[in-house]
């Protein structure tokens, strides 16, 4: 069966949000080339507030450093990176 | 910037209440999808899509609107997409297959309906899914008796069109099924304004052919027995392809199945070998139901295939790209959808046929018959289904289920024991 990432139920992820998801795409892009790992994911709504954009970016964080440095020196564009904990657990059997 | 909440609030829909949904959206996304690894990195059109499933798709859909554009919304493989491409129109997919829409069905509904009709007039009646609010017309046909009377009450405020599928399978029901083809065409054209001349529907033929090949290539790299995909990712970008434009989905399908059989030269699986397949047979899958394919994936097993609406159903076969009149063109698409092996039909073989012709094809060690609780069309193929799957010696599962997390466990106790008995 596909591995579930780490097996760490509490594993602490980080999330990268945007205004809209055109800035996630480039961002997507941009981390995609410079060989850097990150997933599209819906943003959890525990930390979405008040933005209409849906799609954020999950960064493992053994990634969230050299992350932060290529949105750096790249001058990308993104509206908040929150780390959160408990989000992905493959047995939950929580559907919607 | 889309201004998603203000989008839905001029939809009509009940924000509040939608919002409830959106707030569980992102956690069974997590648990499902990116619970794995190694995925197809092609699989981020789709992870893009599913994140944003209320909104990139129905904003674009109202912007063809305002062009003049109409959207018909469906809920069957077998209402032809040419007919409505070839007017200009959209084929869009309706919201049916969460347990958040399902009380609101039963609100209505008898509550011996199946999930999949209760949630989809849920849906409609609680205003929480766009693309039931965009829909200009919704397209029904008469595939089950929980449809047909649901229809009725859909129809109240929307203009709905049904088209009457026949229940057998003889010439003269291809025959028929021209003729609901050919009315059906009349219908879209009065109701778009736009004439379907044999150019237009010849162009529209090769659109949906082109995304059935497309989708085709991605199952067929699942026949590899170095699997490059996941049940999980297969039946996501299945479920999307109902919603999104045919062109982009083929596109999209025809990026990953470039990734897939690059990942087969490589050997690259996403399963340890030895692991043991199942095909997967019975009622469809609506967007977001995940939870029988998680099940299987989380217990030892890989989903390889899915025999049914929301799987090779949609894109076996394909239209006489060749014919020039209407008339021709007509029957060579009630040709192709009648060889759709549906259990609304009597008798049904086809299905049993196509089931043993795809364990082989993919490989399957063992198969999982599923059917949604009140189907009793499903239900009761699978004594026929079991029947031949025993006499070719393939194991068989049987089950029931519907869209409440309540059954998950037993469902792991009854998929784990028949793993365990596949590797035994």
């Amino acid at each position: 069966m596909p591995e579930e990432k780490n097996g760490e139920e509490g594993r602490l992820r980080y999330y990268i949000l945007f205004q809209n998801y055109e800035q996630g795409l480039a961002l997507h892009e941009l981390l995609s080339d410079h060989g850097l790992e990150n997933r599209i994911a819906p943003a959890p709504r525990s930390i979405q507030g008040k933005l209409s954009c849906g799609m954020s970016l999950l960064i493992e964080p053994e990634a969230i450093e050299a992350v932060r440095k290529c949105i750096s020196e790249n001058g990308a564009e993104y509206y908040d990176i929150v780390p959160l904990a408990g989000q992905i657990i493959s047995h939950r059997d929580r559907y919607c | 910037m889309s201004d998603y909440h203000q989008m839905w609030k001029d939809l009509g829909m009940d924000v509040e209440n939608h919002d409830k949904l959106c707030n569980v959206l992102p956690t069974a996304v997590g648990d499902v999808f990116l619970s794995q690894e190694n995925r197809p990195k092609a699989m981020d059109f789709w992870d893009m899509v599913i994140s944003e499933v209320h909104g990139i798709r129905p904003a674009e859909l109202i912007e063809e609107q305002k062009k003049g554009r109409k959207v018909f919304g469906t809920f069957c493989v077998y209402v032809p997409d040419e007919v409505v491409i070839a007017a200009n129109g959209i084929v869009t997919g309706l919201c049916g297959g969460s347990q958040f829409w399902v009380p609101g069905g039963e609100a209505v509904l008898p509550k011996n309906t199946c999930p999949l009709i209760k949630a989809s007039v849920g849906a409609r009646l609680g205003r929480t899914c766009p693309f039931f609010r965009i829909a200009d017309m919704y397209v029904g046909e008469t595939t089950c008796d929980g449809k047909k009377k649901a229809y009725e009450i859909l129809g109240e405020d929307v203009p709905m069109y049904v088209m009457d599928v026949p229940q057998m399978k003889r010439d003269k029901d291809i025959v028929k099924w021209k003729e609901e083809i050919a009315e059906f065409a009349k219908k879209v054209e009065e109701f778009t304004g736009n004439e379907i001349t044999p150019e237009k529907l010849n162009e529209a033929i090769h659109i949906v052919n082109e995304k059935r090949r497309a989708l085709a290539r991605v199952y067929n790299c699942r026949k590899s027995e170095c699997l490059p995909i996941s049940g999980r990712d297969s039946l996501l970008m299945m479920q999307i392809s109902f919603f999104d434009d045919p062109v982009r989905c083929a596109q999209m399908c025809n990026r990953l199945a470039d990734e897939l059989e690059q990942r087969i030269k490589d050997g690259v699986s996403v399963v340890k070998e030895g692991t043991k397949r199942i095909l997967l047979t019975g009622t469809p899958l609506a967007v977001p139901n995940w939870k029988l394919h998680n099940i299987i994936e989380t217990s030892g097993a890989a989903v390889v295939c899915e025999e049914m609406c929301t799987g090779t159903r949609y894109f076996e076969n394909l239209v006489d790209e060749t014919k020039t009149t209407l008339d021709d063109q007509f029957m060579a698409l009630s040709e192709r959808y009648m060889k759709t092996n549906c259990a609304c039909f009597t008798p049904n073989t086809g299905r049993v046929d196509d089931i043993l012709r795809m364990v082989k094809e993919y490989h399957a060690d063992g198969v999982i018959d599923c059917s949604l609780q009140f189907c009793c069309l499903y239900d009761t193929e699978k004594r026929s289904v079991s029947r031949a799957l025993k006499e070719a010696g393939v194991p068989v599962l049987s089950l029931e289920t519907d869209y409440t997390d309540t059954d998950a466990e037993q469902l792991r106790t009854r998929i784990g024991a028949f793993v365990e008995m596949l590797n035994a």
